[in-house]
């Protein structure tokens, strides 16, 4: 019998790159929120969407978790009225990024709480491990 | 005669490879938290007799092995028995579909831990119970 201990060390170190990747795609949206278009008729940064799939890992024999494409969000772009911006189109208007902070720092604290949760299985799996090797001590 | 033909020890040895089967399910759960349409599994309690006089070979039930006929098969993963599963139906579901409950889970694991250092001091203690027999200190 393989240690199920090491799979499950396995499955929570999934979970917390996954999580860390989402992190990664927020920070690149958070980064981002003010990249406009330099010339007037280009789009600005779009917001990217992380996805997650499970997938059944043969070698593990357990659902572990991946991070699938990084999509973008099709919402529209906002709207401001800048004329003497380089990109504003005929009226004056500028396209900016499509990028909520409000959200993205729910999505963050989201990400935060998933990752800490994935800790706590890999300390929680440790601790059994160690009492484990406590029976040999005695 | 091996140690784990002893009763009391082969129960303890299945409740503590059950923890840890359990353990991995829960590290599952919390891996795909965020996944889309993913429900949670949780393991169903062992079947351990109560009379202390059969406890040996009816501790686990017989399971279905992929069969090896020659040198080159794999002989598959879980063929010595494993532990059945359930799939509790939780009422919180997200609009994507997924099913985990962290803070249920969290508790769950703790709950795992604890059990498994118990067995485990148990498993130390019949040891020592042995060790005593046998006229060691």
């Amino acid at each position: 019998m393989t240690m199920e201990f090491m799979q499950s060390l396995k499955i929570a170190a999934s979970g917390l790159k996954v999580q860390s990747g989402r992190m990664r795609v927020i920070a690149e949206n958070i980064a981002n929120a003010d990249s406009t278009a330099r010339a007037p008729g280009q789009d600005p940064y779009r917001r990217k969407v992380p996805t997650f799939v499970s997938k059944f890992d043969r070698e593990l024999g357990a659902a572990t978790v991946q991070m699938g494409r990084v999509e973008r969000d099709r919402s529209d772009f906002k709207m401001r009225h800048e004329p003497g911006h380089p990109a504003a189109d005929a009226n004056g208007y500028v396209k900016y990024p499509n990028v909520e902070s409000l959200i993205e720092s729910v999505d963050m604290r989201e990400a935060q709480r998933s990752y800490e949760a994935n800790l706590n299985i890999v300390s929680a799996t440790r601790r059994m491990i160690s009492r484990t090797l406590d029976i040999l001590k005695a | 005669m091996s140690i784990g033909d002893l009763g009391l020890m082969s129960a303890l040895k299945t409740r503590m490879q059950w923890h840890q089967a359990r353990q991995r399910v829960l590290a599952e759960n919390v891996a795909n938290a965020d996944t889309p349409s993913f429900k949670a599994k949780d393991l169903k309690q062992p079947e351990l007799p109560v009379t202390g006089d059969r406890f040996a070979g009816r501790a686990r039930a017989p399971a279905v092995s992929l069969a090896v006929t020659s040198t080159g098969h794999l002989a598959g993963r879980g063929g010595q028995g494993g532990f059945g599963s359930v799939d509790k139906p939780n009422f919180e579901v997200t609009p994507s579909g997924n099913a985990v409950d962290l803070e249920e889970q969290m508790t769950k694991s703790a709950e795992n831990q604890l059990d498994y250092q118990t067995v485990a001091t148990l498993y130390q203690q019949s040891l020592g119970l042995l060790r005593t027999a046998l006229g060691r200190k």
